[in-house]
């Protein structure tokens, strides 16, 4: 399936998606800001969610953002990750302006009240407990973050490093980071629905044009150096079974091995005919459950190889056996018909994931962020041209020890 | 008479932009199809891109006989014939490009299978012929039980575990819907029991089919045929009679950084003629971002990440849950303001602009729940699980816009009494 778009930019340098789809009577608003924790200032880290908090605590002209897009029988949300923060409302297609308005003046200025940032920072730090602490294996991306990466911002989660970086931050972070962030030429506005597209350049013109234009600053993160020797940790938390996280180096996502990194993780982590699963679970019953999945960020991204040891076998016993089964599927290229199996389910999964209205107006804005819109068309071209060499000699270059960064969480006994 | 918005520059950010409310939604039945098995066959086509997918419900859910053994059957149904292991199994359903999944809740299990349309019926044929002549390997079943077992240890951490099954246990007291796996049970996982429940509820089971995707006649003429062998299920349950327990427990967890709980109180399902106003109470108390449960514990406290009241339902009965988790010295602070949202629901009326607003928003989530073809098979499902028709969202639609803050306060005055209230904590 095509999915078909128009763009076009504001005299303040917003760029703007729009996705006409004809069978719906909902809109899709979707605000992506170019700033994520990897923005952050590694002494005030989790800034960039809070911050996410903060927008619906009301703007310059509005009281509060929920209230009037709820009343248009609308409702809204938004996620940060380390890459991104995106906002999205989904609402009848007649008041769209309602959305419109909204989401313009929060770009416009926030209300910076003192109410909402002390209630916002006691929110986030229940979400860090709830999430992170008060979960069993709940910190491990905490710990896993700082051994994987040593340069790179990646090396703290988007909720922040601790707790006491989300007490700190004050109203004149806020301020800055709004200034610096939320301006028309560091987002990216993507509508989806049943409109012309001449009435949309109407409204996003009318909503957004005189908001004032600011320069994009330019990034400066540190490149995170080449894994060059093979790291671990081992920590002992209050956790049923012992857990473990075998993370990989892997490329960005604008790199073409990007595409193979998934298929591989896929390949060699799919439950019940995984060879992780058969080998190690089924076979040497080493392993209580096991899988494997990529975290896909912009920059260098992981292939995790995770899971739980069974009762009586220990770190060393799963070790040994993990870098034989790897050395073993590194030996020999996949058969063809099993690549085609995983291309074939990875249409299936796309073509599912492109039905939803919401899911298509976040990958849109997504993709003109790491370079352009159109590349949601072209993915599955990228997965189709594979071969089962090119996955072979990947699989060989990524899954060695050197490359490799080992998280252990032991149960207290 | 809608006022038309004038884009004149330069705009007055103060004002709202005019809204329109919603008048009319279109609810669009599937095509139903009577099976020679008496079994219903609901089909949405006419879908406009390649997907498609089958749910099987069976009437095999965890209340109806032994929950260990429901749980582990339906977690085995494919995982060994007398002609192939569960990889080979898995392995033909990967190579259709197929996706597989059972999930079990109090009344049915469900089997949906996700494909693209041209190849459904290949993988609902390998699933038919696999569950047909499943034969439970015992090592298959020791797998998923030390699997289990282990998950059981991982869940038992958490608090919203240990709130959820204490407020199950307490609240559907004396009924098999109260009934719960204990981690001892696990042992008494039994290869007969597995097998004798496959043949009852499943093979014997089937209770409805829901099909979506532009499927070719020629294929829904052999999904038809696999379908018919079979048996309609013919499950009748004893009435489920209410042994509710009340009042205050708490379940202490060391170390735990936050409490969760659980309030709530034996309520209907949609069937009952109070259903549909106390929904839209439900609402205002705590089912949306701008409840009064979220606008004052998360936005005006700081308590919690989250706070909701939600009506859970089943075939026979629903209840009443509201559910957090909040920081250890922050839960009897929440607890006692659960109990004055309840109270000024009780005793003043719903203000005229916090009604109108809530009234919108289901109309807008309504408007949404019926997107597409695959929202509004869902929305059918929903209702026709209650012998109920499309007709219900009509009616919810009237009683949205005409109900009144008097007959809210009403509502509360019968079932928002605290005292009613059982009240479940851990941590």
């Amino acid at each position: 399936m095509i999915i078909n778009f128009e763009q076009f930019t504001l005299g303040n340098g917003l760029r703007v998606i729009f996705h006409k789809e004809p069978s719906t009577p909902m809109a899709v608003v979707n605000v992506l800001y170019d700033v994520g924790a990897r923005d952050e200032n590694e002494n005030k880290t989790g800034f960039a969610h809070l911050f996410e908090h903060l927008m619906f605590g009301g703007s310059i002209n509005i009281g509060d953002f929920d209230s009037p897009l709820q009343e248009a029988g609308g409702q809204s949300n938004a996620f940060t990750s380390n890459d991104i923060t995106n906002y999205y409302n989904i609402l009848p297609a007649h008041n769209i302006d309602t959305a419109l308005w909204l989401e313009s003046d929060r770009m416009l200025s926030l209300a910076f009240t003192p109410k909402s940032l002390e209630v916002q920072r006691q929110v986030v730090i229940e979400e860090f407990k709830q999430r992170y602490l008060n979960q069993p294996y709940g910190d491990a991306w905490l710990q896993l973050r700082p051994l994987a990466y040593r340069k790179h911002p990646y090396r703290w989660a988007t909720i922040g490093k601790k707790i006491q970086h989300i007490k700190d931050a004050s109203m004149e972070d806020v301020r800055t980071f709004f200034k610096k962030y939320y301006h028309p030429a560091n987002a990216i506005l993507c509508i989806v629905g049943n409109f012309e597209l001449e009435t949309i350049k109407q409204k996003v013109d009318y909503y957004f044009g005189d908001i004032p234009a600011q320069k994009k600053s330019t990034r400066k993160i540190a490149k995170e150096p080449k894994q060059k020797k093979f790291r671990s940790k081992r920590i002992i938390r209050n956790v049923p079974t012992d857990a473990f996280y075998y993370a990989f180096a892997m490329g960005s996502r604008l790199d073409p091995q990007y595409y193979l990194a998934d298929l591989l993780s896929d390949h060699i982590g799919n439950e019940k005919t995984g060879i992780l699963y058969s080998e190690l679970k089924i076979k040497k019953k080493l392993v209580n459950e096991i899988g494997a999945y990529i975290t896909g960020s912009i920059d260098n991204g992981l292939l995790i190889i995770t899971g739980k040891l069974n009762p009586r076998i220990n770190f060393e016993h799963l070790d040994g056996a993990l870098w034989d089964v790897l050395e073993k599927y590194t030996s020999r290229p996949i058969t063809q018909p099993a690549l085609k199996e995983l291309k074939l389910k990875m249409q299936t999964a796309k073509a599912f994931q492109d039905q939803g209205l919401l899911n298509r107006a976040m990958n849109l804005s997504y993709f003109e962020l790491l370079s352009k819109a159109n590349m949601i068309n072209e993915e599955s071209t990228n997965y189709m041209r594979i071969q089962a060499l090119d996955l072979h000699h990947f699989a060989k270059g990524i899954l060695r020890k050197n490359n490799c960064s080992l998280l252990q969480i032991q149960a207290k006994r | 008479m809608i006022r038309q918005i004038q884009y004149h520059k330069p705009i007055n950010r103060s004002i709202a932009p005019a809204i329109q409310s919603i008048d009319k939604i279109n609810f669009i039945a599937p095509e139903k199809i009577i099976l020679q098995n008496g079994v219903c066959l609901f089909w949405k086509s006419g879908i406009q891109n390649q997907t498609s997918k089958i749910e099987l419900h069976f009437e095999a859910g965890s209340s109806i006989d032994d929950p260990l053994t429901a749980g582990l059957c339906a977690g085995l149904l494919i995982n060994g014939s007398s002609t192939k292991n569960a990889k080979q199994i898995q392995k033909a359903l990967d190579s259709v490009g197929s996706y597989y999944d059972v999930s079990l809740n109090q009344d049915t299990a469900v089997v949906t299978i996700y494909a693209l349309n041209n190849q459904l019926l290949k993988a609902y044929r390998i699933f038919h012929e696999h569950l047909f002549d499943a034969i439970f390997p015992q090592k298959e079943i020791d797998n998923l039980v030390q699997e289990r077992k282990q998950k059981f240890k991982l869940q038992e951490q958490k608090v919203s575990f240990l709130a959820q099954r204490l407020f199950q246990q307490k609240l559907m007291d004396q009924s098999s819907y109260g009934r719960l796996i204990e981690f001892e049970d696990y042992k008494r996982a039994n290869r007969d029991k597995i097998r004798a429940y496959h043949s009852q509820y499943f093979l014997n089971g089937l209770h409805k089919v829901f099909l979506i995707g532009d499927i070719k006649q020629i294929e829904l003429n052999d999904l038809i045929g696999l379908l018919n062998a079979y048996k309609q299920s013919t499950l009748q349950r004893e009435n489920f009679t209410w042994k509710a327990q009340k009042g205050v427990q708490h379940l202490v967890k060391k170390d735990a950084v936050q409490s969760a709980l659980r309030i709530g109180r034996p309520l209907f399902n949609k069937t009952h003629p109070d259903f549909i106003a106390f929904s839209i109470l439900n609402t205002i108390l705590g089912d949306y971002f701008g409840s009064r449960l979220m606008s004052n514990i998360r936005e005006d406290k700081g308590f919690t990440y989250g706070i909701g009241s939600h009506i859970l339902e089943n075939r026979q009965f629903g209840y009443l849950v509201i559910g957090s988790e909040v920081g250890i010295n922050n839960r009897e602070a929440t607890i006692s303001e659960i109990q004055i949202e309840f109270k000024r629901l009780q005793n003043q009326l719903v203000g005229k602009e916090e009604l109108d607003l809530v009234k919108n928003f289901l109309l807008g989530q309504l408007l949404k729940s019926a997107d597409g073809p695959y929202a509004m098979l869902d929305l059918y499902a929903n209702v026709e699980v209650h012998d109920l028709d499309l007709n219900f969202y009509e009616k919810y639609i009237a009683e949205i816009k005409s109900i009144k803050p008097e007959k809210l306060r009403e509502l509360a005055i019968e079932y928002l009494n605290w005292q009613d209230m059982l009240i479940i904590s851990a941590g």
